[in-house]
């Protein structure tokens, strides 16, 4: 029972971790149906800066998500304007492209500034764990959930009770709709691409201490985070949030019962049963396009 | 619309290509820029891939140093036939895919005199094959799974002390060998799925199996595992006495670092690579965590092995840092080996490099690892030297003769030990 009970606390933990990595690649599809390949080439740009600042001045990694968040969110506006913005309106496959070359260019950049060794962030907390009876909670996953939880929950707020918000929302559920009633939706779509980047900048960090992590690390967690999206439902923050948490359990569950080697296998098998049982995924909709005969 | 985003796709595509094969294979021939320094002859030019990016990039980035410094060394000594040596360094991105690309673009496009092999079995298993098909020479500096030298080839040479399912043997035998009150009674494996990894865990459970230490816990996780909080916890839930860990870098910190977060202690800990990372593998786990693991290393920063303080002292000029990687010396004795049978038979034509690698079967080589000699198939016939982390330095303990200290700290003792 304790196995269990540790099983669905590693998986839970590392599950909420996940939902904000996730929440920008998702949040950025619903509204630009942008496939951001990016996106964990972003996290582990985040990682970077956070071991920097973090050897510079030691400040608690998790609190350098106040720095940055910023940086991040100014990076995508910027990134936005220089190449995602060319691509509105193209085809999906057309962002994939880009996005890919955006993360190929941001890792060779990464291997310039930092090099092509593994980097790792130790605050004194890294090792530690919190213990309730038997089970063991460490102490590094505990804060990175905490942290995943606030943000997200901000994200959640911003997107329901601000103008910006319903503008993002408006834009994602009918572009036309909301450019009538005053909607500026290129502008909103920068912001939503600033802000997904700026989400994956707080998820660096929080990476940075849960792994060690090289240039060449997004690879490890852009299928991980596509698989969330999809089983949540492409465009739904709380679907990639439920997405997240079951493939976090989901994961722990198959390294406790079954065995590692069927771990990493998982996402690939979600991604699998929802496009034979539920293509549009848990919270998703079904866009026009599912619907159109073949 | 239409016509806009073709366009758009046609230019993203070309983009996208054109990165992915600058990124895949950017040459970096800058190992022989001291090749044009007034020698008449043209430069000597010897090709090799390295993982410099992804997976394998720190070892992949050592072995070039190793290279590098072997290159420099045999340059200002007047060069290998008198010709002045010249790297052509590629990056495979430690892709088994790309490695392929990068000897046939080597042999057929660089048109390179030699060849130096790659980092780890998983791509040398590929590479060495094209080698092979070319019939050129083919010292790899890492790569010691035994399947890759049960193929039948003619060409390729291991420039270590053994194979993979041999790198623990000497650990192994002095474990079983413990007085019966120390000895370990249970044994855990997780393991990386990986060529190299998973024979050495394999070496040294049959030892460990035969001196009666039960195996409690034998897991395999892929390469791209990063969340290594459930293994430890399933490891822990078996409470072995000794814990096996088949990892390379970046696992190998993964690993560790979940160990503590589970709070459990093995009484011994052996593992494979990660911890011969010096500096690297002390910053990942945190210095006072290192205490009595053991690995097997091929080589000493303070062996009294020919050419081994010179190396050394080279390395630290070149590279400006005190420790010097194992990959990096691996990579140095592969240009050693390769350099002694050249020169003993005093050619790097094509048509003769089968008899370079006969020359090879024949005789031993001395380098910095020690001297090496190799079988039929290629394969070495030496033993590894035993680490082990002690109050935050690498030492050898094992064997005797090679150790560079008098004590061994019996068990695993993080946090500064008890």
């Amino acid at each position: 029972m304790t196995q269990f009970v540790q099983t669905l606390i590693l998986g839970l933990l590392i599950g909420g971790v996940y939902a904000l990595l996730a929440s920008g690649l998702t949040l950025i599809f619903g509204v630009m149906r942008v496939i951001n390949i990016a996106h964990g080439s972003f996290l582990i740009l985040a990682a970077f800066l956070t071991y920097s600042i973090w050897t510079a001045i030691d400040l608690d990694p998790l609190l350098t998500i106040l720095l940055t968040t910023p940086v991040m969110f100014a990076f995508g506006w910027l990134l936005y304007l220089v190449a995602v913005r060319r691509i509105r309106g193209a085809h999906m496959s057309s962002s994939v492209l880009l996005t890919f070359a955006i993360a190929l260019v941001l890792e060779g950049v990464m291997g310039l500034v930092w090099g092509n060794t593994s980097h790792s962030v130790r605050p004194q907390y890294f090792n530690e764990s919190f213990t309730i009876g038997d089970v063991f909670l460490p102490k590094a996953q505990v804060y990175g959930f905490a942290v995943a939880a606030i943000v997200l929950g901000s994200l959640y707020l911003i997107l329901t009770r601000t103008w910006l918000g319903r503008a993002i929302r408006a834009s994602a559920v009918n572009p036309q709709g909301a450019a009538l009633v005053g909607v500026s939706v290129s502008g909103v779509a920068a912001l939503t691409f600033a802000v997904g980047v700026a989400a994956a900048g707080a998820g660096g960090s929080i990476v940075s201490v849960l792994y060690p992590f090289l240039p060449g690390s997004h690879y490890q967690w852009i299928a991980r985070l596509l698989s969330i999206v999809v089983l949540g439902g492409l465009g739904s923050i709380q679907g990639a949030t439920i997405g997240a948490l079951i493939l976090g359990v989901a994961e722990a569950a198959t390294v406790t019962y079954i065995s590692p080697s069927w771990a990493t296998a998982v996402p690939y098998v979600v991604i699998f049963v929802v496009l034979l049982v539920r293509p549009q995924g848990l919270m998703g909709s079904r866009l026009r396009e599912d619907v159109a005969p073949a | 619309m239409g016509l806009r985003s073709t366009r758009w796709s046609v230019i993203a595509i070309v983009s996208a290509l054109a990165l992915t094969v600058g990124a895949c294979g950017g040459d970096d021939d800058d190992g022989g820029s001291a090749a044009q320094d007034g020698e008449n002859a043209a430069p000597l030019k010897i090709g090799a891939s390295l993982p410099l990016t992804g997976e394998f990039s720190e070892p992949g980035k050592a072995a070039q140093q190793g290279y590098e410094v072997w290159a420099a060394m045999v340059n200002e000594a007047g060069g290998l036939l008198g010709r002045q040596v010249e790297l052509v360094i590629k990056d495979d991105a430690s892709n088994q895919n790309t490695v392929v690309s990068d000897y046939n673009a080597l042999i057929s496009g660089d048109k390179v005199d030699l060849l130096l092999g790659t980092f780890s079995s998983l791509l040398n298993l590929p590479a060495s094959a094209v080698a092979e098909r070319n019939k050129m020479i083919y010292i790899e500096p890492a790569g010691g799974n035994p399947d890759i030298f049960n193929r039948g080839f003619k060409t390729i040479f291991f420039a270590q002390q053994a194979t993979a399912d041999h790198q623990g043997d000497v650990w192994a035998n002095w474990i079983v060998e413990l007085p019966e009150d120390q000895r370990p009674k249970t044994a855990a494996y997780p393991t990386l799925d990986d060529p190299f990894t998973t024979p050495t865990s394999e070496g040294i459970e049959a030892i460990l199996k035969e001196g009666g230490i039960e195996t409690v816990y034998r897991e395999t996780y892929t390469a791209d595992t990063t969340n290594f909080d459930s293994i430890a916890n399933a490891v822990k839930s078996k409470d072995p006495d000794l814990v096996v860990a088949g990892t390379q870098f970046e696992d190998g910190i993964g690993f560790m670092r979940a160990l503590q977060k589970v709070k459990f202690t093995p009484d011994w800990l052996y593992q494979t690579n990660a911890p011969s990372f010096g500096d690297q593998y002390a910053e990942g786990i945190g210095v006072e965590n290192t205490e009595g693991v053991f690995y097997a290393v091929s080589h000493s920063q303070e062996a009294s092995t020919p050419g081994n303080e010179e190396f050394v002292a080279k390395y630290q000029e070149m590279f400006g840092e005190e420790t010097v990687p194992e990959d990096a010396a691996d990579a140095f004795a592969a240009g050693e080996v390769l350099q002694a049978t050249v020169e003993a038979n005093k050619t790097v034509e094509r048509a003769d490099q089968l008899k370079l690698a006969d020359w090879l079967r024949e005789n031993e080589v001395e380098t910095i690892l020690g001297p090496l000699s190799w079988d039929e198939t290629g394969a070495p016939q030496g033993e590894y030297l035993i680490g082990q982390w002690q109050s935050g330095t690498p030492e050898i303990v094992l064997p005797e003769e090679a150790a560079t200290t008098d004590s061994i700290v019996m068990g695993y003792k993080p946090g500064g030990g008890n």
